[in-house]
């Protein structure tokens, strides 16, 4: 017997995941590669363009990207944008906001949700409300659907 | 704190409004067979985005969907030991009896106190918006139920002690 | 006006019409197919189909030559003819699947039948004289996942499909046993079996599970509804640009063209909403075609209360029905009067055991703005 007959470990192997018909999650980078100019972002915050740098992020979210750090900087930036303005103004800048940016802004708002930190949560609650009230349950379901995940 | 209670549970609302819609659907992997995808896990297609939604660092739930079960895990606020060791007395208890529950897990997900899974078996039998009205239910129920606990805990330790330092 | 029928508590699974629309084929979420016979207003049961051995997923009738088509979870799919004394009998459809068929449609010239299944392929099945039974010919590549959901060109070769890896594909399902070859079409030329005519692929990537899939009446335009709440339309005569229309509900199961321009949807809400395509291929909501409003009770709330509290030891007023005919989700459409170009009355069926009829031409909708 030339063949060692000891080793089981080819029970172990999971023949279904080499199969070929598989649905592969390999699709390639796309849209915004490098997520927002975080300059260009601070610049507008110091100067009360509150709108405009929260479109910037929405804008140029990456959210094709896989590359984590890109994802963290953006997430990041996005949460200071959000977390900066005030509640008085959160429904002025939502009616600025299409629906595809409303939806990218769902998204952060829901990854903030996961690191909370001093008070964050309570704004964030806040603003996911207003989004609802805004966009409705079909906001949230694409959050959950696509598979564009900031 | 109080204040975030209300817009806390009615975005856990809205969420599990929108990650409940189940459908029926027979498993892809083993013939003849339907299985919770939210629990197998063996197909990525089949499985949404998690979401968390948090009040605090300490209380939060986490909500897991796919294309015919939901699993949802909540986080109960335990402000010091001995609501540490209630809650998981209390949660314990629950998850014994998980058949009478119906929509209980048997054990929690990593992180978290207690979880539900809910298939679309159970969509059809019972209303959605009334098993979305369960668990919000549950949520804010089980602080109460928990300070409750404490507070006659507290009570007999207090009435024990007496008796026994009496003799001294 | 609506009309409303229910059978039994459980849900039903799918349900199809015979040609004049006095029997309908419906399951009850289990392996029988029930057939019932319209008694003016009540239903009587007339039939129990029970070939299968686990939940029936799909039923079709085939309004001409008088066939029901149904598919199971068991991997099988059966044909049935109705004999001299009106008894149904199955003929047996080798699907050749090794998971679940979920979905099952005739073609438009009912000689062949297309049925979806787990096994991330198609069966294109046709009858075969010699053996007395029905044959398969499979689409395989590059179906991905599970086949959810199928419908056929009016051309009765080219087949639309959406699955549960996003994507909707029109493939060629042209048979040369049993069929001349099919002229050219807005999708392409050349059709040997299983040829992928389109790919639609959402944007940049993937969104959401298809859930279903509709050519409109004369071909050229395909909508199909998915789980991240959209409808979707892509039309063949404008590049197969797709126009993606995101709701505010919660998402469609079921979807159908009732003219060349508008779209009844219906699922996870439901309530089946009315949406028109204008000239330039947008598309805009433009009703729902339910309006019942949640039930006034009158007397006043403390009593209500107090009523409550008293029965089930509850505070609050809080409803157990929804303010929709259907209690529960929509999961199959199908066109009672009229046909996919000019529908004037729609049928759906729902997790709750309702089947409902719904008037397209209900003043309330007034689809006369909708002619182009």
């Amino acid at each position: 017997m030339a063949k060692n007959t000891r080793s089981s470990a080819f029970r172990k192997i999971d023949v279904d995941q080499y199969s070929e018909d598989n649905y592969k999650e390999d699709e390639p980078d796309s849209g915004p590669t490098l997520g927002p100019d975080e300059n260009e972002v601070n610049v507008l915050l110091q100067k009360g363009k509150l709108l405009d740098a929260l479109r910037t992020v929405l804008v140029n979210a990456p959210v094709g990207v896989k590359n984590p750090q890109v994802k963290e900087n953006a997430l990041a930036l996005a949460l200071k944008v959000i977390l900066s303005i005030k509640t008085s103004q959160i429904d002025d800048i939502l009616n600025a906001l299409d629906r595809e940016l409303l939806d990218t802004l769902m998204k952060y708002v829901y990854k903030g949700f996961e690191n909370p930190s001093e008070g964050s949560s309570g704004h964030l609650l806040l603003w996911h409300e207003k989004i609802y009230n805004i966009a409705g349950v079909g906001c949230i379901v694409r959050v959950l659907a696509d598979r564009r995940r900031v | 704190m109080s204040a975030t209670l209300k817009p806390y549970l009615t975005a856990v609302r809205h969420t599990l409004t929108a990650a409940m819609c189940l459908e029926n659907f027979c498993s892809q992997v083993v013939e003849r067979h339907n299985k919770p995808e939210v629990e197998v896990r063996t197909s990525k297609e089949l499985l949404l985005t998690p979401v968390v939604i948090s009040r605090n660092e300490k209380e939060k739930v986490l909500i897991e969907s796919s294309i015919n079960s939901i699993r949802i895990s909540i986080a109960v606020k335990q402000a010091d030991e001995i609501e540490k060791i209630l809650c998981k007395k209390f949660m314990r208890f629950m998850m014994m009896r998980a058949e009478n529950f119906i929509v209980l897990r048997r054990k929690p997900i990593e992180g978290y106190d207690i979880s539900f899974l809910i298939t679309n078996f159970h969509t059809e039998q019972m209303y959605k918006h009334k098993l979305v009205d369960f668990v919000i239910h549950f949520m804010e129920e089980i602080d109460k139920e928990i300070s409750e606990m404490k507070l006659a805990m507290n009570a007999r330790a207090r009435i024990v002690s007496e008796e026994f330092l009496k003799h001294f | 006006m609506t009309e409303q029928h229910r059978f039994g508590n459980n849900p039903i699974t799918c349900h199809a019409w015979n040609a004049d629309k006095t029997h309908v084929a419906l399951s009850p979420n289990n392996n029988e197919v029930h057939i019932y016979q319209r008694n003016g207003a009540d239903w009587k049961q007339v039939d129990t189909l029970n070939q299968h051995d686990l939940r029936v997923m799909g039923i079709d009738w085939a309004p001409k030559t008088n066939r029901i088509v149904t598919s199971s979870a068991d991997r099988n799919a059966y044909v049935w003819s109705q004999d001299k004394d009106g008894k149904w009998k199955p003929t047996l459809v080798l699907l050749r699947i090794n998971r679940a068929a979920t979905c099952v449609k005739w073609s438009p010239e009912e000689n062949k039948f297309a049925a979806g299944s787990g096994a991330r392929l198609i069966s294109i099945c046709y009858f075969e004289k010699e053996n007395d039974w029905w044959v398969s010919k499979h689409i395989k590549k590059p179906i991905r996942s599970t086949i959810t959901c199928l419908d056929w060109h009016p051309n009765n070769c080219l087949l639309a499909a959406g699955s549960s890896d996003f994507k909707v594909r029109i493939f060629s399902s042209y048979i040369k046993d049993i069929e001349d070859v099919p002229k050219a079409t807005q999708w392409g030329a050349k059709m040997p079996l299983g040829q992928l005519m389109t790919e639609f692929v959402n944007q940049n990537a993937p969104v959401g599970w298809v859930h279903d899939v509709s050519f409109s009446p004369d071909g050229n335009k395909i909508c199909w509804v998915s789980h991240d709440s959209s409808i979707n339309v892509a039309d063949a005569t404008k590049g197969n640009g797709v126009y993606r229309l995101r709701t505010e509900f919660l998402p469609f199961l079921s979807c159908t063209w009732v003219t060349n321009n508008s779209i009844v949807a219906a699922g996870h809400s439901c309530i089946p909403v009315l949406y028109t395509l204008d000239k330039d291929g947008q598309m805009n909501f433009l009703a729902k075609l339910d309006t019942s409003a949640k039930k006034e009770s009158g007397g006043l709330s403390a009593m209500k209360m107090f009523h409550s509290l008293d029965k089930q030891a509850r505070i609050e007023i809080s409803d157990t029905n929804l303010d929709s005919i259907h209690q529960n989700q929509i999961t199959c459409l199908r066109i009672y009067e009229g046909t996919k170009e000019k529908a004037t009355k729609i049928s759906s069926s729902g997790a709750d055991g309702l089947l409902v009829i719904w008037n397209l031409n209900a003043s309330s909708l007034s689809l006369e703005n909708l002619k182009i």
